[in-house]
């Protein structure tokens, strides 16, 4: 998995691209770049599922944990461009209820305000 | 240069932030202008009719005041109804600039009526006046700034009233003829300074934000009724209102016992003026005394609730020895100068100034509805309830003849003020406790936290099953149909999951169970329901499993399958670490879950550590420790431990407390405590808490403890321990804010954000620390309306720690979340640090 940062006034964007497994673990996890952006005092935060084909349970975890750490800090974590199959299984598994969840990057960025 | 002196001078008696002297100063001087004028009046008032119509005839000038009061509250309500606050306020003090102008007129003409009228009229002159002037202070003011000013601007009313006091006494028997124009001159002052104020206000109102300007654009304007029945609707409103009803029945007969006193002890109008007028002087010259230097003090040492008792007691006491010396046969003059200068000193000080807080947290439109009838209405119809007490006393018992001050009617009144005074204290109790509730009312939760949403709304588990359910479709089809087999196992395979694994894909779609339920769902094969129902498959795929003959057939399939470390075999190793997990624990195949717990892949170990967690053998348990070091697994280590549940607890605070372990590890096991939760868990992480935890494993043990707190409120901390931790959070926090803002603050960005952050966490953990002790929900809304809320948010989050911290915490807190400049937080800083003997080392 690779990920990106970019930033949109006080929004950091994350571009992820690939599968976020257990076994494609890098040095640096989903989590732990959130927490940088926290740290760096970022309260907005999008992730930009455009290129990811799939995520097992270990990328739930670290999904949830960023969501919990921002959400912790009073801050906002918001995903983007989820493919059909992943959203429905985010439906499924009812984690549409917890997470705001957005079709395009544009509309996702506007609702941060 | 001198303009800078005397504000240094000004800043040491008084505490004011930027831009708030001059409202202070206009608003000092607004009161002291409404009342200096009034003690001239009040002195001409006493002692006209007391000459004139004697202490018998006083309560009917309470009880006609108490009957025209309603009638004006009335008008008043009418008038705010149509006018804005300072048209009304002004135009009231040339209503009554005219009057004291009209009554000197009349006093010349020696009219026996004339005593009736100026004893009802300065009544309402001194009513009216001090509630338009309070409704000012609570347009202008929230609670934090009105508490720091309230001493200040509430000393203007005493030195008005002792230089009005001091007028009386000296012009009484001098030039008694000055007395009324010079009223007149110092209210004709006070309408200068009001029109000042309002002309502030107007030019303040242009460029402020728009919380202030709601606050100046003033109230929602009602009439009477409307003031009543919101009084009436609200219990705080209805306490507040019985306590100034006993207050003023109470101050009613202390004054008639006063009176009375005072009529047979000192002859003729002149002499009663003077009298009068050097004895307000020196009441209000104790209530300026009480009001600078003792009322925030009280306030501040005893809270509210504290500081509401200290007025009735002190009456009690009094108003007993009163009783006790007319009950000895004595004149008690001295006791009743005593008690009455103690009731108007603390009257006009310490009770004035908590009762206009105590109406700082109500609703602004409830305020002004309440606070006309209360403080117009009700204020006199307490005088008229006095006075029908005092009539029926006095025609009950009435006085022997040559008797001095009624020695008889003065000690059943003091039996009554008593009685009166107990149930004052009683109401006292009942809303200094409902006074807190409506602080914390005020603050509103600016963000859930989001591992409760996430526990609130989201089954985790059943989340991660269907993931991993819907990507094992693409490795295995055993694999596959054994996550199916546990969704159903546990009741999870519902319809939605059902018509999700149909989802049209390229991947493999093997003969499998999860191929049927695909078949069933796109209706191209037979429906399962009909075929195997879930109950039965459960338990036949369970009663295999067990067989005897099944673990013999399978021990060597799964010995090579272990035994093959290869990636190729990796799915066939998931495979066989899935499998154990739905075997019964004492199977022999079991024991094989020690070999895959130690997998290098992380896909078999994620399911080995599953099975782990189902059979929950505590001989795995320090193979699931060591995986809590991996990042990949760390995860679902927690959760495999947390399902241990209280059997580990030991376990986990041994590695808790061996500092042989990672400082990470140790970090972890704190959240594995925290996830079990159990008050033995919480006892625990107390305990190393205390045990002199580095910074970054007690930031862990705050967390885990936070946490245990959230999730189980029956849980209880050791105050013995927690109280500690948070003056040594705080001095931690004053050493780096000293550092951060003293010479050696870093040029280099990150650093100063990382001691940004480290401060930012330290604040956390003190009001993390004290959730565990105090209510939890308070205290994130106090931090959350501290860190991001707007001024009046910070100003409620204060006041609310204010009433719920005890005083020796509250001490330990309070400099490191007062609203203060950076410099002057960073001087508190130093201070609490010199405190403790590190100042010389902080200094630079």
């Amino acid at each position: 998995m690779r990920i990106a940062a970019r930033h949109k006034n006080d929004i950091v964007i994350f571009d992820l691209e690939g599968e976020i497994r257990r076994s494609d673990i890098t040095d640096v996890t989903l989590h732990q770049l959130v927490k940088e952006q926290l740290d760096s005092g970022k309260r907005k935060i999008l992730l930009n599922f455009d290129a990811v084909e799939f995520i097992d349970s270990f990328g739930v975890g670290e999904i949830l944990a960023s969501y919990i750490s921002t959400h912790n800090l009073g801050g906002k974590l918001k995903l983007v461009r989820i493919s059909k199959k992943l959203f429905l299984i985010f439906q499924v598994t009812m984690l549409t209820k917890v997470l705001d969840i957005y079709e395009e990057e544009e509309t996702a960025l506007k609702s941060f305000f | 240069m001198a303009k800078n002196r005397l504000r240094s001078v000004f800043s040491r008696v008084v505490d004011l932030k930027p831009g708030e002297g001059v409202i202070a100063v206009f608003l000092f001087l607004y009161f002291f202008f409404i009342t200096s004028p009034y003690y001239i009046i009040k002195s001409l008032r006493n002692a006209s009719y007391l000459s004139g119509l004697g202490d018998e005839k006083l309560p009917l000038a309470y009880f006609l005041t108490a009957i025209l009061m309603g009638f004006i509250v009335n008008f008043h309500s009418r008038l705010q109804v149509k006018l804005p606050r300072s048209r009304l306020i002004i135009n009231s003090l040339i209503f009554f600039f005219s009057n004291i102008v009209l009554f000197w007129w009349l006093f010349e003409r020696g009219w026996r009526w004339v005593p009736v009228a100026f004893w009802v009229w300065a009544n309402i002159f001194a009513i009216v006046l001090v509630t338009q002037f309070w409704m000012l202070v609570n347009d202008v003011f929230n609670p934090r700034e009105a508490r720091r000013m309230i001493g200040f601007i509430g000393s203007g009313a005493q030195l008005g009233a002792i230089l009005g006091g001091v007028l009386a006494g000296v012009l009484a028997k001098r030039a008694p003829w000055l007395l009324l124009p010079l009223a007149a001159g110092m209210l004709g002052l006070g309408i200068l300074v009001v029109s000042g104020i309002f002309r502030w206000q107007r030019q303040k109102t242009d460029g402020i934000d728009r919380e202030a300007k709601d606050r100046a654009a003033g109230p929602t304007k009602v009439g009477f009724r409307d003031a009543f029945q919101t009084t009436r609707q609200s219990p705080y409103l209805l306490l507040l209102a019985g306590i100034m009803m006993v207050t003023l029945v109470v101050s009613t007969l202390i004054d008639w016992q006063f009176n009375s006193i005072v009529q047979s002890s000192v002859e003729g109008e002149s002499n009663l003026t003077s009298f009068f007028g050097y004895f307000n002087a020196g009441a209000m010259f104790f209530a300026f005394l009480f009001q600078l230097l003792l009322t925030s003090p009280i306030i501040k040492a005893f809270r509210i609730r504290g500081a509401l008792l200290l007025y009735p007691l002190i009456l009690f006491l009094g108003t007993g020895g009163i009783g006790l010396a007319a009950l000895a046969g004595l004149v008690p003059l001295v006791p009743a100068i005593l008690i009455k200068a103690s009731d108007k000193g603390l009257a006009y000080s310490l009770n004035q100034s908590v009762r206009e807080l105590l109406y700082i947290p109500i609703s602004p439109e409830q305020k002004y509805k309440s606070k006309i009838f209360i403080d117009m209405f009700l204020n006199r119809f307490a005088k008229g309830l006095g006075a029908i007490i005092l009539a029926v006393l006095l025609w009950l018992v009435p006085r022997a003849p040559g008797t001095q001050g009624g020695q008889g009617i003065i000690r059943y009144i003091s039996l009554i003020v008593l009685v009166i005074i107990a149930v004052w204290v009683f109401l006292n109790f009942r809303i200094g406790r409902e006074y807190a509730n409506l602080v914390k009312a005020k603050l509103e939760k600016q963000y859930e936290r989001g591992d409760l949403l996430v526990a609130q709304r989201l089954d985790v588990d059943y989340a991660k099953l269907v993931f991993d359910t819907v990507e094992s479709k693409t490795r295995s089809s055993h694999l596959y149909a054994m996550n199916l087999f546990d969704l159903i196992r546990h009741d999870m395979l519902t319809p939605e999951v059902k018509k999700l694994i149909s989802y049209k894909t390229d991947e493999i779609r093997a003969a499998s169970l999860g191929g049927m339920f695909e078949q069933t769902e796109t209706g191209l094969g037979p429906k399962i329901e009909e075929e195997l129902s879930e109950d039965v498959l459960k338990r036949e795929v369970q009663e295999i499993l067990n067989l005897d003959v099944y673990q013999d057939v399978m021990k060597g399939y799964l010995e090579r399958t272990v035994a093959d470390s290869s990636a190729d075999s990796q799915v066939a190793r998931m495979e066989a670490a899935k499998m154990i997990g739905f075997m019964d624990s004492r199977a022999p195949l079991v024991g094989k879950l020690g070999e895959l717990l130690e997998d290098d892949s992380p896909d078999v170990c994620r399911y080995a550590i599953q099975s782990a967690a189902a059979h929950m053998r505590r001989v795995d348990v320090p193979v699931l420790v060591r995986k809590l070091k991996s990042p990949a697994l760390r995860e679902d280590a927690i959760a495999a431990l947390r399902k241990f549940g209280p059997r580990i607890v030991g376990t986990m605070a041994d590695y808790l407390a061996d500092r042989s372990e990672e400082i990470e590890l140790r970090i972890v096991a704190a959240s594995v405590l925290a996830a079990i939760g159990t008050q033995e868990a919480a006892d625990y992480l107390t305990w190393e808490l205390s045990s002199g935890a580095g910074a970054a494993l007690a930031d862990g043990i705050i967390d885990a403890l936070d946490r245990i707190r959230s999730s189980d409120p029956r849980v209880t901390f050791a105050e013995d321990i927690i109280k500690p931790r948070i003056s040594e959070e705080t001095r931690l926090y004053c050493r780096q804010l000293v550092d951060l803002y003293n010479g050696a603050r870093p040029s280099d960005e990150t650093e100063c954000r990382r001691r940004e952050n480290r401060l930012s966490d330290s604040l956390w953990n003190v009001f993390k620390l004290l959730g565990l002790i105090y209510p939890q929900e308070d205290m994130i809304k106090a931090y959350q309306n501290l860190k991001a809320g707007t001024k009046d948010s910070v100003a409620y989050s204060l006041e609310l720690l204010d009433n719920v911290l005890e005083r020796d915490i509250r001490e330990v807190v309070f400099p490191i979340v007062e609203d203060l400049s950076p410099e002057e937080k960073v001087k508190r800083c130093r201070d609490v640090l010199r405190g403790i003997g590190e100042g010389k080392a902080k200094d630079g």
